[in-house]
Formats: C-alpha cells, sequence, structure tokens
C-alpha cells in the first residue's frame, strides 16, 4: 500500500509543479516516467494496482503519464486473465470502459507526447471494444475529440486517423468525422529522418508544427506503409461522399488516384479511380481530367480496367440518356460487384437534372411537349415528365418555374430564371464567408509548406543531392529516385511565388 | 502514274451537313456515295454563265480547262452531256490518255448513245506510241546534254521533258523533272519560272502545301523588283487558292485581295481575274467583320478592279455591310449552282455559305437583347416562313440550326419559345468575377495539398514500388495491397 500512496503522492505532486522553463519540465517528466516505469514493473503492486478505484486518486487533466500507464496495464492485465483481446471488464458495461473514456476525453496533451505508444494502444483498445460490442458508434466522438486534443491541426498522418476513419464509417457517423477529415494532412511521419534526432526539440516546447512530437519515434502511429495511406484517404472520399460534398470527395480520392508509384498501382488506387469519376459527374457533371501528378502508367492502366466507367462518363457528359442508360444496364453486374450500385443510381438519377441545366442554356422558356422532342432522359409523357421537373425545383437543384395554361388545353410551360433567388446582400456575404475560408485553408497550407520545406532541408536526401551536384559522377538508379523529393519541393516553391 | 483524283472525293464530308440540312428548295443536293466518298449532283437549269462562256474563259488550252469541263460534266445534270463532249474536244487536243478516257467513261454512264461516248481505240494507241517515242527522244537529247556539260542546255533539256511529261500527265515524272533543274538554273528569271512549273504540278496534284511552300520560295528569289512585281499576281493567286484549300479563309481572302490588277489573263492555265474576284470576295465575306469588309475590300482600290467583273459579290458585300442579309443572302443562293461547278470552289461552297449565314446571323443579333423568332425566319429562312405551319416551333430547321448555334457557343443567346424571342444573356460580371476566384482559389488549394502530400509520401518512402522477386508469391503486391475494410458496407448505405 506504501507503493501505491507513493505513486499517488508522487503523481499529486507532479501535478502542482510549475514549471519554469521547457529544459526543465522535459526533465522533470523524463525523471517521473522513469519512476513510474519502474514501480510498475514491481509485480508486488500488481494486486494493488488492478484495484480500479485507484483512478479516483488521480487526475489526468494534471497528470495524464501516471493515468494513462496504469490504465494501461490493467487493460493488459485484464486480457491476460481473460485470454482474449476483449475481455468483459472493457466492454461498455465493464468499469475499465468508463475510464477509458474519461482518461481519452481529459488528457493533457503535452505530458500525453511522451507515452505515445501507451496512448496509441488504448485508443486501439477502445475502438476495438466497441467494435466488439457492436457499438462503434460510442468511440467514434470520443476518438475524433482525443486526435484534435492532441494535435488540434491534425497535419500530421497517423494509424490513428485510418482507425477512425474506418470506425466512421462502420458506425455512420460520417458528420462526426468531418472535423478531422477537413484538416488538411500534410505530414507523414517520416521512417529515415535519423540525421535531425540529435537536434531534436524537446517534446513539451512549443511547437508550430505537430510534426516535432508526432514523429515516428513517437510512437503515436503504428508503422506506416502506403497502404495505410491509401485507405485513409478511400474512406475519407466515402465519408464525404456519404454526405455528399463531392467537391472534398473528389479531392481526397484524387490523393489516392496520384499516389506516387513506379510500375505498379494497388487495387485501392483503381477503386478509388472508379469512384472518382462518379463523384466527379456528380460534382461537376463531366469527366475530369486526372490530377497532373499522376503517374502515367497509372492513368493507363486506369483507363483499361475501369472502361466502363470512363464509357459511362463519356455518355453522361454527352448528355446522351440512350447510350447513357444503355451502358448503365449493361454495367450493372460490374458496378455490384464494385459496391458501387448506390452511387451509379445517384449519377443515374442526377442525368435530368444535368440535362436540364444543359438545355437552360439553350432555353429561356418552352412547353414540356417541345423539351420531350429533344433527346431527353425523362419519361415520354409529359406528366410524369412535369411531376419530375416540379420535384427538381422544390428541391432547389433547378431554378425555373412551372406555369400552366389558364384554359387548361395548353401545355405547361417550363421558364427558367436567370439570375439566382437570394438577395443580393445574402449572395455576397455567402461569397465573403466563402473566401475567406479559402484564405484561411491557403494560409494553413502555406504554414505546412514551409515546415515540409524545413524538414526536407534537414533530410539526408538532400545532403545526398547537394554533395552529388558537387561531384557529378553519374547516379545510381538509387540516387536518381531520391532526388524527386528535392524536386518537388522546388516545385512548390515555384508555383507559391 | 499519277493521275488526278475526281474532284468531288475531296469534298468534305464533315462540313456538308449544313448542305444536307437546308437541301430542301435548294440547288445543290448531295448523297453519299456506296465508297463512302460523297457524290454531288447539282441540278439546277439556271445557270447565271451560260457552258460555253463558262469554259471559254479559259482561253489557253490545257489541263485546267479540261479539269474544269469534266467537273462540270460530272456534277451538272443539264450541262453534263454538253461539258462532257467539249472535255473529249479538249483531251483529243492534248496529250492525256486517261483524261480522254476518263471523259468517255463519264460521257458513256450519262449519255451511252451519243457517238463520243465510245472510245478512240486508234487515236489513243497512236498517241500512246506518239508519246513513248517523244520520251525516248527527249531523255535521249539530255543525255546528250549532261554529256556536253552545258549548263543552259540540261536546263532547257530538263525542261522539255518536265513539259512532256506535264501535258501526258505524268505529274510524279514531271515534277522530278522540273526539280532537276533547280541545281543548273543560273539567272533568278529561270529559278522563277522553274517555281511556277512547280507549283503548276502542285495544283495538279491537290498538293496545297507544296503550293505554299513554293509560294514562299519566290518571295526569296533574288530577282530584280521590277521582276518581283510582275510576279506578284500570279504569286499571290497561288498562294491564296493553296489557302482556301486549307481552309485557312481569312489567310486566302488577305492573299486575294493583295493580287495586282495586272494578273490581267496572264494566269489563265490556274486562274482567271473573274475567281480571283469570287475567291477573294467570298473568303472575306467568310472570315471578315463588317468594318473589315469595308475597309479592306469594298473601300481597296486595286480589289476593285476585279470586283468589276463579277459586279453581285460587290453588292453582296455591300448588302452584308449595310446589315441588309437577306438580299446578301439571296444573291449568294442565286449563285450557289455555279459555284458548285467551279473546280476550286466546289468543295468549299458549302463551308464558306455556312460561316457567312452564321456571321449574318451573329451580326444581326448584335443590336438586340430580344428579338422575334419571326422575324429572323423572315431573313434567314423565308422559305420555312412559307411553307410551314409553325415556322419556329422546336423543329423547324431554323430553330434547330439556332440551337446548334447556341450548343458551339457561336451565339450568346437563349431562345424563348413561349414568347417566340431569341434573348441574349446578360451577364453578372460581379457574380462571374466572384466565381471565378473562388474556383481558383480552390483549385490552387486542391493542388497545393496534393503537392505538398506527394512530398511527404516521397519524403517517408511510401511510394508503391514493384514487389520484389524474391518475395513475390502468386498473388503480387496488387492483390495483396486491396485492403480489408468496411468497403462493401458502407456503400450499400447512399
Amino acid at each position: 500500500m506504501a507503493s501505491l500512496n507513493e505513486i499517488v503522492v508522487a503523481s499529486t505532486e507532479f501535478g502542482n509543479v510549475v514549471h519554469p522553463s521547457a529544459e526543465a519540465y522535459d526533465r522533470q517528466i523524463r525523471q517521473h516516467l522513469s519512476f513510474l516505469r519502474r514501480a510498475l514493473s514491481n509485480q508486488d503492486l500488481n494486486s494493488v494496482l488492478n484495484d480500479e478505484s485507484v483512478f479516483d486518486k488521480l487526475d489526468p487533466s494534471k497528470d495524464s503519464i501516471t493515468y494513462l500507464l496504469i490504465l494501461r496495464h490493467q487493460i493488459k492485465a485484464a486480457q491476460e486473465k481473460a485470454g482474449k483481446s476483449t475481455p468483459a471488464k472493457l466492454l461498455p458495461i465493464g468499469g475499465l470502459w468508463r475510464r477509458m473514456a474519461y482518461y481519452l476525453e481529459n488528457f493533457e496533451p503535452v505530458q500525453t507526447r511522451y507515452v505515445g505508444q501507451e496512448w496509441r494502444q488504448v485508443v486501439e483498445v477502445f475502438a476495438q471494444t466497441a467494435e466488439e460490442f457492436s457499438q462503434p458508434i460510442l468511440a467514434t466522438q470520443v476518438i475524433r475529440d482525443a486526435i484534435l486534443r492532441l494535435d488540434p491541426s491534425s497535419a500530421v498522418f497517423t494509424s490513428t486517423h485510418l482507425l477512425f476513419a474506418r470506425l466512421c464509417l462502420r458506425a455512420k457517423t460520417y458528420s462526426c468525422a468531418l472535423p478531422v477529415l477537413k484538416r488538411p494532412i500534410c505530414h507523414i511521419p517520416a521512417a529515415l529522418n535519423g540525421s535531425n534526432l540529435r537536434s531534436a526539440p524537446l517534446l513539451c516546447d512549443d511547437h508550430q508544427s505537430s510534426l516535432a512530437f508526432l514523429g515516428e519515434k513517437s510512437g503515436f502511429s503504428s508503422k506506416l506503409s502506403h497502404k495505410e495511406f491509401l485507405e485513409y484517404f478511400l474512406y475519407g472520399g466515402m465519408i464525404f461522399m456519404a454526405v455528399k460534398d463531392w467537391r472534398n470527395a473528389s479531392h481526397f480520392l484524387a490523393t489516392v488516384v496520384s499516389m506516387p508509384s513506379v510500375g505498379v498501382i494497388s487495387k485501392i488506387m483503381l477503386e478509388a479511380y472508379k469512384k472518382w469519376i462518379l463523384v466527379g459527374l456528380l460534382e461537376t457533371g463531366k469527366l475530369n481530367t486526372l490530377p497532373s501528378i499522376t503517374p502515367s502508367h497509372a492513368s493507363k492502366t486506369y483507363h483499361t480496367l475501369a472502361k466502363q466507367y470512363v464509357q459511362l462518363a463519356e455518355a453522361y457528359e454527352r448528355g446522351d440518356s440512350r447510350k447513357f442508360q444503355e451502358r448503365f444496364d449493361s454495367g450493372e453486374e460490374r458496378w455490384k460487384q464494385d459496391n458501387n450500385t448506390g452511387l451509379v443510381l445517384q449519377v443515374s438519377e442526377s442525368l435530368t437534372a444535368h440535362f436540364l441545366k444543359r438545355i437552360k442554356k439553350t432555353f429561356a422558356s418552352l412547353t414540356i411537349s417541345q423539351l420531350l422532342e429533344q433527346d431527353t432522359p425523362l419519361p415520354k409523357d409529359p406528366a410524369a415528365a412535369e411531376s419530375i421537373i416540379a420535384s427538381l425545383i422544390t428541391a432547389g437543384d433547378l431554378k425555373a418555374t412551372l406555369v400552366h395554361s389558364s384554359n387548361h388545353s395548353g401545355d405547361t410551360m417550363l421558364r427558367f430564371s436567370a439570375g439566382s433567388n437570394s438577395s443580393r446582400l445574402s449572395h455576397e456575404l455567402d461569397v465573403q464567408a466563402q473566401l475567406k475560408k479559402e484564405k484561411l485553408m491557403l494560409e494553413v497550407l502555406m504554414n505546412r509548406i514551409d515546415e515540409s520545406k524545413h524538414n526536407l532541408a534537414l533530410s539526408d536526401e538532400l545532403v545526398d543531392h547537394l554533395r552529388k551536384g558537387q561531384s557529378w559522377t553519374g547516379a545510381g538508379e538509387n540516387g536518381a529516385d531520391k532526388d524527386d523529393g528535392a524536386d518537388i519541393e522546388e516545385d512548390i516553391m515555384v508555383d507559391f511565388a | 502514274m499519277d493521275t488526278l483524283p475526281p474532284a468531288d472525293a475531296f469534298a468534305p464530308a464533315a462540313e456538308d451537313s449544313y448542305l444536307a440540312n437546308n437541301s430542301s428548295g435548294r440547288p445543290g443536293t448531295a448523297s453519299v456515295g456506296a465508297d463512302g466518298s460523297l457524290k454531288l449532283k447539282v441540278d439546277e437549269p439556271q445557270i447565271h454563265s451560260e457552258a460555253e462562256s463558262l469554259y471559254s474563259s479559259f482561253s489557253s488550252p490545257g489541263r485546267t480547262r479540261f479539269n474544269r469541263l469534266y467537273l462540270i460534266g460530272t456534277t451538272s445534270t443539264v450541262l453534263s452531256v454538253d461539258a462532257l463532249k467539249a472535255a473529249i474536244v479538249e483531251a483529243k487536243n492534248g496529250k492525256d490518255i486517261k483524261n480522254y478516257e476518263r471523259a468517255v467513261r463519264a460521257l458513256a454512264e450519262v449519255a451511252p448513245k451519243e457517238p463520243e461516248a465510245s472510245l478512240d481505240t486508234v487515236w489513243a494507241q497512236n498517241l500512246q506510241r506518239n508519246i513513248s517515242a517523244q520520251t525516248e527522244r527527249l531523255e535521249h537529247e539530255l543525255r546528250g546534254y549532261k554529256n556536253n556539260l552545258i549548263k543552259e542546255s540540261i536546263r532547257m533539256g530538263n525542261e522539255d521533258l518536265g513539259n512532256h511529261y506535264y501535258e501526258t500527265g505524268d505529274m510524279v515524272a514531271a515534277s522530278k523533272a522540273y526539280s532537276r533543274m533547280r541545281d543548273v538554273c543560273t539567272t533568278p528569271n529561270h529559278i522563277t519560272s522553274m517555281i511556277f512549273k512547280m507549283i503548276n504540278v502542285f495544283i495538279e496534284r491537290n498538293d496545297w502545301l507544296g503550293v505554299a511552300s513554293y509560294a514562299g520560295r519566290l518571295r526569296t528569289t533574288q530577282a530584280k523588283p521590277e521582276e518581283m512585281a510582275r510576279n506578284q499576281p500570279k504569286m499571290a493567286s497561288a498562294l491564296g487558292l493553296s489557302q482556301m484549300h486549307s481552309n485557312q479563309f481569312f489567310e486566302a481572302a488577305k492573299t486575294f485581295l493583295s493580287v495586282d490588277p495586272s494578273l490581267a489573263d496572264t494566269y489563265n492555265e490556274v486562274l482567271t481575274p473573274n475567281d480571283v474576284a469570287v475567291y477573294g470576295g467570298l473568303c472575306a465575306l467568310a472570315s471578315m467583320n463588317r468594318s473589315e469588309l469595308q475597309r479592306l475590300v469594298l473601300d481597296n482600290s486595286t480589289f476593285r478592279n476585279f470586283l468589276e467583273l463579277e459586279p453581285h459579290i460587290r453588292r453582296a458585300i455591300a448588302f452584308f455591310c449595310n446589315s441588309k442579309f437577306r438580299p446578301c443572302l439571296e444573291i449568294l443562293e442565286a449563285y450557289r449552282a455555279d459555284y458548285l461547278l467551279d473546280l476550286h470552289l466546289q468543295r468549299h461552297v458549302a463551308t464558306l455559305y455556312g460561316r457567312i449565314r452564321t456571321k449574318a446571323i451573329q451580326q444581326f443579333l448584335l443590336p438586340f437583347s430580344s428579338v422575334t423568332l419571326d422575324s429572323m425566319a423572315a431573313i434567314f429562312a423565308p422559305e420555312v416562313v412559307g411553307g410551314q405551319a409553325r415556322p419556329t416551333g422546336t423543329m423547324s430547321p431554323f430553330v434547330h440550326e439556332l440551337i446548334g448555334l447556341i450548343k458551339d457557343d457561336v451565339l450568346d443567346a437563349r431562345i424563348d419559345l413561349e414568347k417566340g424571342l431569341l434573348v441574349s444573356n446578360q451577364s453578372d460580371l460581379r457574380n462571374e468575377v466572384q466565381a471565378e476566384a473562388l474556383e481558383s482559389v480552390r483549385s490552387f488549394n486542391d493542388e497545393l495539398h496534393l503537392r505538398t502530400l506527394r512530398a511527404s509520401v516521397l519524403h517517408a518512402g511510401l511510394q508503391l514500388s514493384p514487389p520484389d522477386p524474391e518475395r513475390k508469391t502468386g498473388r503480387g503486391r496488387i492483390a495483396a495491397s486491396a485492403g480489408k475494410g468496411p468497403r462493401g458496407q458502407g456503400l450499400a448505405g447512399y
């Protein structure tokens, strides 16, 4: 009991300490950490520590480290005891669940930087348990807040992001995921920045970039490969698709589609490409061009492997409803196989609105029967066509009015209105707000670029590159690959200038 | 053995949709032949120029005269027999057996009972023998000159041989013979004459790039200024012709406009001054705006000389400049049949007329913010107004034409079928600029993000690379990297 008391006292002391400088704080945290690790490895304490009441004496917002380590310790013990990864104690009805949730909602982000691996493990167990319990919805919001608490900018990609995105898809809590997804990810913890470890900044310091404490050694992320990266952006795109934010969905999928690769493409990329085509149709009504940085071999492969999608998009773009229907029907099996049926159906539904938008460019007004004389996706029966158009107008997808003639004999007249319905002022305000938002985004991105530049300047590749530049004796294949990074960096700055 | 392909094979099929659309009541009808090439038939009794006068103007007998006659014979239904007979006479005067056979075959199709419709084999065999003998003789002479190493003789020998080949219709051999003259030309005069011979060959072969390049070379010869001035009209008309055939109508118009009136009848083997007036006038109408037409065509004192030869072209241009589009289009329609019988103009009539019409519609709309469809139809489609119950319904060809123009972004207007109006679009500049600014910053942000991420991916070494051959199992990387995950169930929901 004495030992446990010791820990609690040390924790309270640690929580109350006023830290004068970053260096002193860093030293204190490290001391505290090594003390705790030593104490927890003591077998005698096991029985005491596994008592949940110990958490009542600890405050995670003051001393996150002690709380987290004991929590981790207890989870491990419970798992070992039950012989499976999610014992009853952890389930939302059990006591430990409450402790985990309480911790994730209240931890102190700066201290947590020192115990990244334990933090990640707790998050993973938390998510896994929620899923086992078939209630992933219980975990999504807590994890989202934890991610943003740890790194408000959410600019560094970690395995937790992937976990979170997958969990949100499973729980169908799409809007819950948006705050994280909308913060642009710009960095990936690099595996090979060995050179700047020696001059590594203090973890507890105030950092411009979250990359400083979320680096590869911090343990916040498991080992990353292209697969995790691609999956995250595919899932993100799908979440945006679910909330019908086509623009962001298209951007996320474009990230996957344009993944740098040599000679091969991933099946995830192909899948993203198929969705990307359909999303492009819903967003702009046409077959978008691939991002300029897409490797050429990839675009060729996409084109051959996703031919049915491309053909469907071409028919859509031309507004050729007959051909579209033909391709839609012939590809039914494929849509089903790719799990894209829902999306293709939406595309098909939007065809009418797309068609009317084109008609709007040519006609200011015309009767329904005149409209049906054109090559249209609308049903041939004027009354049915009229009701479809009416529903489009009601939904706000089409700015037009329908006028019945007074003598009941004539056709219904469809008149497209030219200007916007909203008032001038509200429109101006709306535009202003959007511009401001984009400006903010631009500023964020500019900062990220500065950080990237800093990182790249410290990387081994740059040094190699410079050395090679001084005595050019023919580049090996390895060298040529590595140059890419530096070149791209220069490119970005040119764009910006 | 390169013979002239039938000119009607070159009629651009794609541009003919206009012609096909408007074929009702028009003289020109087009039908696509079994071989995919376009057969054009002109069925119009009222040709303005009589057949005689049509080809009598080509006073210098030569290949052009035959080609023009043959074209009239194969396209006009009214004049075909007369024209083909004249063509046969023409061919018999010349030395090209292939042309003779072609003309006879064409006549046999139209009027098999005519005495000229059967081949004169005795004449043909005699001529063939003569030609071979002459070829032999000229080549022998040339060899002799070469042995003597007298440049002037070699040049003349080559020229004679070239002329001979040209007359007998062997254009490849002719161009070879002429180009051999290049090395032995001693004076700029020689070079000039050689170039003109080459241009003739290229025109015969329908090689318009070749014509353009040789016409360009003509400018760089070091001839005396007065020589240059004398060559200018011929050179400009040849260049204009090649530009017209390359569909560069604006350039062609400018070139024709610069032709000096001293051309007169000096270039009849290719072009008459009347042709210059017609080609230049039509190209200008099709490609220039009203102020340019006034300034460059009507106020052009040198070109006036040509326009006086074809006063209706002058009238049409003047009407166009004064926004009287109906009379302008009427004049052009009246002469459509003539132009369809013209060797060089035939394949461009549809395009040129289409452009003039489109331009007229554009010019007509300029002052209006909205205009009734009926008043437009009265000007641009009078025959529709007379003949149809609903002249401006969606199915009428005129409205179809308008819809096509709007879809191609030629007209910035919308059709209001309720009120029967064509309404020009009012653009809200402020809105447009705002939308553009937003779009540009958004796409910039997206691009920026993509590129930053890409740099990070490369920095972290995450890019995809082919699997190691040693570790490669049956399935490879592509299959292995298909992630597990909730893809399926996630999508089913939406």
